[in-house]
């Protein structure tokens, strides 16, 4: 693995949660057009993340913790603390 | 101080926007429906009651978060040291690593395929509630509620390093779970490759 490998892998987390400025993403975009190991590694990784977050996302609030939440909404304001 | 924020009933209806959101982090903390949901009631009562103290334009779900998180910690009464052996560095892991090891065609395979369709559903739930409440704490803001680290670190009152170290551990536990979980799996057939 060269420099360049190693520089990228350790912007691996910031670049998929795209907290990278423009200039270090298009860094780490050149060095994944030119090395197809760590692109594949990104690739899964920002996968994975897509991944976690469609199964975790299947689970709505119940309808009567809804109505609850609406009621609490219309209730007439009390003086709030 | 003469901030009113949303002391309007009509204004309460920007925060039941994030209630499927709260409801499922709540879910992963809890891990049971009857005290993720008593968790988000408790949550929606501290935002009534503290209304005023909303600043209107502000990131009303990082605020509804911020309070969940904490009524979530002081109801696990054990609050974890800053000397957490979960900030401490450990073995790395990753399953794109280990399929390589096993001298698998990790790149003919996307996660969805070596987790979830050789497994019993659910297992990423499943995997993620069993990660230590910090990191998974952590994990469920940035991978599910798609919140930055500056706002994580905001909600959870801690540095931005801290968020990151937490974050990069937990994906690797949470790997390693799914791993577990998924047994050896099998190289794809041919026909994937030749595609």
């Amino acid at each position: 693995m060269g420099d360049h490998c190693e520089q990228t892998m350790r912007r691996l987390n910031t670049y998929i949660d795209r907290e990278l400025s423009e200039t270090e993403v298009s860094k780490v975009k050149a060095h994944l057009d030119d090395c197809p190991p760590c692109e594949q590694v990104f690739d899964f990784q920002a996968e994975m993340k897509r991944l976690v977050r469609k199964e975790c996302c299947t689970d709505d609030a119940p309808a009567r913790l809804r109505d609850w939440v609406r009621q609490l909404g219309t209730e007439k304001s009390k003086p709030a603390g | 101080m003469d901030q009113r924020g949303v002391g309007m009933s009509s204004d309460f209806s920007l925060f039941e926007r994030h209630l499927d959101a709260l409801y499922r982090s709540a879910l992963r903390l809890t891990r049971k429906p009857e005290d993720a949901e008593d968790l988000v009631q408790e949550t929606y009562l501290r935002a009534y009651r503290y209304r005023n103290r909303f600043k209107p334009g502000t990131n009303e779900k990082a605020w509804l978060f911020t309070i969940m998180t904490n009524v979530f910690r002081n109801r696990l009464r054990k609050r974890p040291a800053p000397e957490d052996p979960i900030d401490q560095p450990g073995t790395d892991f990753s399953i794109y690593d280990q399929m390589r090891r096993d001298g698998m065609p990790v790149h003919l395979m996307s996660p969805e395929e070596i987790i979830v369709d050789r497994g019993f559903g659910d297992e990423v739930k499943h995997a993620l509630e069993e990660l230590p409440v910090p990191m998974r704490m952590v994990v469920v803001l940035v991978d599910v509620e798609d919140f930055s680290y500056k706002e994580v670190a905001s909600i959870l009152g801690i540095k931005i390093g801290t968020v990151m170290s937490r974050l990069h551990r937990g994906r690797q536990a949470l790997q390693k779970k799914l791993w577990e979980y998924s047994g050896r799996p099998k190289a794809p057939s041919l026909a994937v490759g030749a595609r």
